[in-house]
C-alpha cells in the first residue's frame, strides 16, 4: 500500500517536472490565450478551436502537444463568455446559458464584472474537476481492468445511447441515428479481424478507412462556417463595461453556486459525449430552482452567470475521466484531444496506468496550469477582448476554410482526407438543420471499432451464445442501464423536448 | 412552411432513407465472406446495424406521419414551393458558399500552388459576401493566403497540399 503511494508520488513528481518546465509553461500560456481568443469569437467553438489547431501539434513532442491542446481547450470554453456577455451571442454553445444573465448585466453597465465572474467561476469549476480527475481516475482504472469484450461492446452502445439521449434538443432517436451512423462510418475500410474490405467500393483511399480528424474537422468546422455565414446577423456591442473585479458581495453570492455547479459539471463531463453545453444548461436550471430569488435569473443574476460558467469548465476535467480510463471522450472537444494523443502514440484505456503511469498527472497538472493562466489572462484581457469582438465575421469565416483544409490534409498528407472533410462538413450541415446533434456521430466513429470487435469476439468466445454475459456483473449493469436509457429515450421521443431558452440564446 | 412542418417532413424522409439504407446494409452484409463463422465474420456487425437502422427508420417514419410529415412533404413538392425554396436568401447563400468551397477543394487544392488557390478562394468568397471594400478584400486575401502558407510550412513544418 505504502509502496504504491510512494510510486504514485514519484509519477506525480516526474509529471510535475515536465509540466512546469519553462517551454511547457510558455506553450500553455500561449495556447490558453489563443483558446480564449478563438472561443470568444462567435461561431468558433472549443471543438472547432481544437480541430483547427490540432495540426500545429503534429510536429510537437508529446508534452508540448498535450500542453497546447489543453490550454486551447480550457481557454476556449471560458472564452465563449465574453461574447455571451457583451453581444448576447455565445462564443461557444456552452456559454449560451451565460448570455441569459450576462447580457442584461452588460446592459446595466456591469459587463466587466459579469465577465470577471465568468472567469473566476470557470477557474473554480476547472480546478474542482481537476482534483476529481486526479483522485477518481486510479479507481476507475482498476474497474476498467476487469472489462472484457462484452463490457467494451456494451460501453460503446451505452455511450451512443446516453449521448443520443442527452445531446439533442429534439427527440433522442435523432441522437441514436447519428451515433449509429458514426458506427457505420467506422466500419468503412478493412475489417480489423480478417482484413476484408467493407464498403470501400474498390477505392484504395477508402481501404484505409475514414480518418477521424478530417471527419471531425468537417462536422464541426465546415458545417459551422456554413451555419454562421448563411445568416446576416449584425450585432451591437455594449460600449461601457464598468468595473472589472467583482466585489465581496458578488463573491459571497456565487460561492454556493460554484460548488454545486462544479459537481454537476464534472459529473456531466464524465458521461460519454454529453459535453459542456448540457452541463451549463442543467447547472443553470438547478441553480435557478434552488435560488431564493429565482425571478432574478434571466434579468442579470451573477449566480446565473456563475452556474453556467462553473459547470462548462468543470466539464473539461470531468470529460478526461472516461477518456483516460476507457478511451471514451466525455465531450466533443475531448474527442479531438483523444485523436491528437493517439497520433502521439498514447493509447488511453485501463492499460494507460501501466504503460504511461505519469500521463494522468501530466494531464491534470497541465490542465491546472492552463486553468491558472486562464484566470490571469481572462481577467487581464477583458478590454482587448471586447475590442476584438468587433471583428467582421464575413472576413474571418472564409479565412478559416484554408485552415480546415490544412488540418485535414496534414495528418496523413493525403488530399483524399480533404474530400472526406468536405463531405462530412456538408453532411453535418444538413443534419444540423434537421436538429441532429453532432456529438453522437463523433462518439460513434471513435467507439465503432471497439463495438464491432468486442461484439464479434464476445460471441465467438461464447460460441454464438449471449449466456456468458449473465456471469459478468459489470456487463449486466451496463445492459440494464442501456435498456433503461432506451425506454426513457423512446418515452421522451413521444413528447419532443425543445429548450426554448437555448434556442432563444442561440438566436 | 413552418419549422414544425419542415421537421416533420424531414423526419419522414429520414425514416424512409434509413429503411432503405438498413435493407442495403443487410443485403451487403449477407454477401460478405464468411471465415470461421458468421458471428466473427466481417458481415455480422453491418447486419446488426442494418436491423437497427430499419427499426430507427420505422420509428422516424411513424413520427413523421403522426406529425403531418406526409402532408408537409406533399406541400413542399409543389412547384411554387420549390421555386420559393431556391429563391430563399439563406439557401442561395449556402449553395454559393458550398460551390466556392467545392471549386477550391476539388478544383484548385493539390492542382495549383496552395497559396494561389487560397488567394483565389478568399477573394471570390469575400467578394460574394461583400465583406469589405474591394481593395481591402484583395489585400486581406493576399495577406491571409501568404501568411497561412508561410506559418504552416516554415514555422510549424507542416506540408501543404
Amino acid at each position: 500500500m505504502a509502496n504504491t503511494f510512494f510510486q504514485q508520488v514519484g509519477y506525480f513528481w516526474s509529471a510535475a517536472l515536465i509540466a512546469a518546465s519553462p517551454t511547457r509553461l510558455v506553450v500553455v500560456a500561449l495556447a490558453t490565450i489563443l483558446g480564449i481568443i478563438v472561443g470568444a469569437i462567435p461561431g468558433l467553438t472549443a471543438t472547432m478551436a481544437l480541430a483547427l489547431l490540432i495540426n500545429i501539434t503534429y510536429t510537437m513532442e508529446l508534452g508540448s502537444a498535450v500542453a497546447f491542446l489543453l490550454g486551447v481547450y480550457v481557454g476556449a470554453v471560458m472564452g465563449g463568455s465574453y461574447s455571451a456577455v457583451m453581444i448576447n451571442i455565445p462564443g461557444t454553445p456552452s456559454s449560451a446559458a451565460t448570455a441569459l444573465d450576462g447580457f442584461p448585466l452588460a446592459r446595466r453597465g456591469e459587463g466587466g464584472r459579469a465577465i470577471a465572474t465568468a472567469v473566476i467561476s470557470s477557474f473554480f469549476g476547472s480546478t474542482f474537476s481537476i482534483i476529481l480527475l486526479m483522485f477518481t481516475t486510479p479507481f476507475i482504472y482498476k474497474i476498467a481492468l476487469r472489462f472484457g469484450q462484452w463490457e467494451y461492446f456494451l460501453l460503446a452502445v451505452f455511450g451512443i445511447m446516453i449521448c443520443g439521449n442527452l445531446s439533442t434538443d429534439s427527440t433522442p432517436i435523432k441522437g441514436w441515428i447519428v451515433g449509429f451512423l458514426g458506427f457505420f462510418t467506422a466500419m468503412i475500410g478493412m475489417d480489423p479481424v480478417y482484413a476484408y474490405p467493407r464498403y470501400t467500393f474498390g477505392s484504395s483511399n477508402l481501404m484505409a478507412g475514414i480518418s477521424l480528424i478530417p471527419a471531425l474537422i468537417g462536422v464541426f468546422g465546415i458545417s459551422e462556417i456554413l451555419s454562421v455565414l448563411k445568416e446576416k446577423v449584425p450585432y451591437k456591442i455594449e460600449g461601457n463595461i464598468g468595473k472589472i473585479l467583482p466585489n465581496k458581495d458578488i463573491m459571497k453570492q456565487i460561492g454556493h453556486t460554484c460548488i454545486r455547479s462544479g459537481l454537476i459539471g464534472a459529473g456531466i463531463g464524465a458521461v460519454p459525449g454529453a459535453g459542456e453545453d448540457i452541463a451549463s444548461w442543467v447547472s443553470y436550471d438547478v441553480a435557478k430552482r434552488h435560488n431564493k430569488h429565482p425571478e432574478t435569473f434571466g434579468k442579470g443574476s451573477y449566480e446565473g452567470v456563475a452556474s453556467s460558467e462553473t459547470a462548462n469548465n468543470a466539464c473539461v476535467g470531468g470529460a478526461m475521466i472516461p477518456l483516460l480510463t476507457l478511451a471514451v471522450p466525455g465531450s466533443p472537444p475531448s474527442a479531438m484531444f483523444l485523436a491528437a494523443i493517439w497520433l502521439h502514440g498514447i493509447k488511453p484505456g485501463p492499460m494507460l496506468g501501466f504503460e504511461h503511469p505519469d500521463f494522468l498527472y501530466l494531464t491534470s497538472l497541465t490542465l491546472f496550469t492552463a486553468t491558472f493562466f486562464m484566470l490571469i489572462f481572462g481577467l487581464a484581457l477583458v478590454k482587448p477582448m471586447v475590442a476584438l469582438l468587433k471583428i467582421n465575421r464575413k472576413i474571418l469565416m472564409p479565412i478559416i476554410v484554408p485552415l480546415t483544409v490544412i488540418g485535414a490534409y496534414a495528418g496523413n498528407v493525403n488530399v483524399f482526407d480533404i474530400y472526406v472533410m468536405f463531405v462530412f462538413g456538408i453532411l453535418g450541415y444538413i443534419l444540423r438543420q434537421q436538429h441532429y446533434s453532432m456529438a453522437p456521430l463523433v462518439l460513434g466513429i471513435i467507439l465503432g471499432p471497439s463495438a464491432d470487435i468486442g461484439f464479434r469476439q464476445a460471441l465467438m468466445q461464447g460460441q454464438g451464445s449471449i449466456v456468458p454475459l449473465l456471469g459478468r456483473p459489470v456487463g449486466i449493469i451496463l445492459s440494464v442501464v442501456i435498456l433503461f436509457t432506451i425506454i426513457t429515450g423512446i418515452r421522451n421521443s413521444r413528447r419532443p423536448v425543445i429548450i426554448p431558452e437555448a434556442e432563444a440564446a442561440k438566436e | 412552411m413552418s419549422d414544425k412542418n419542415k421537421t416533420a417532413a424531414g423526419d419522414f424522409i429520414m425514416g424512409v432513407i434509413l429503411d432503405v439504407f438498413g435493407v442495403y446494409l443487410i443485403i451487403s452484409s449477407l454477401q460478405m465472406k464468411i471465415f470461421k463463422s458468421f458471428f466473427d465474420g466481417p458481415g455480422f456487425f453491418p447486419l446488426i446495424l442494418g436491423i437497427i437502422f430499419i427499426v430507427l427508420g420505422i420509428m422516424m417514419t411513424v413520427t413523421g406521419v403522426k406529425t403531418g410529415g406526409v402532408t408537409a412533404l406533399q406541400l413542399s413538392l409543389k412547384i411554387e414551393k420549390i421555386k420559393a425554396y431556391f429563391k430563399n436568401d439563406e439557401v442561395i447563400r449556402v449553395f454559393i458558399l458550398s460551390g466556392l468551397m467545392i471549386v477550391y477543394i476539388f478544383g484548385l487544392v493539390g492542382k495549383i500552388d496552395f497559396t494561389l488557390a487560397t488567394f483565389l478562394y478568399l477573394t471570390a468568397t469575400m467578394f460574394y459576401l461583400r465583406s469589405t471594400k474591394w481593395w481591402a478584400i484583395l489585400i486581406i486575401s493576399a495577406l491571409a493566403a501568404i501568411l497561412t502558407s508561410l506559418v504552416f510550412k516554415y514555422a510549424f513544418k507542416i506540408p501543404l497540399p
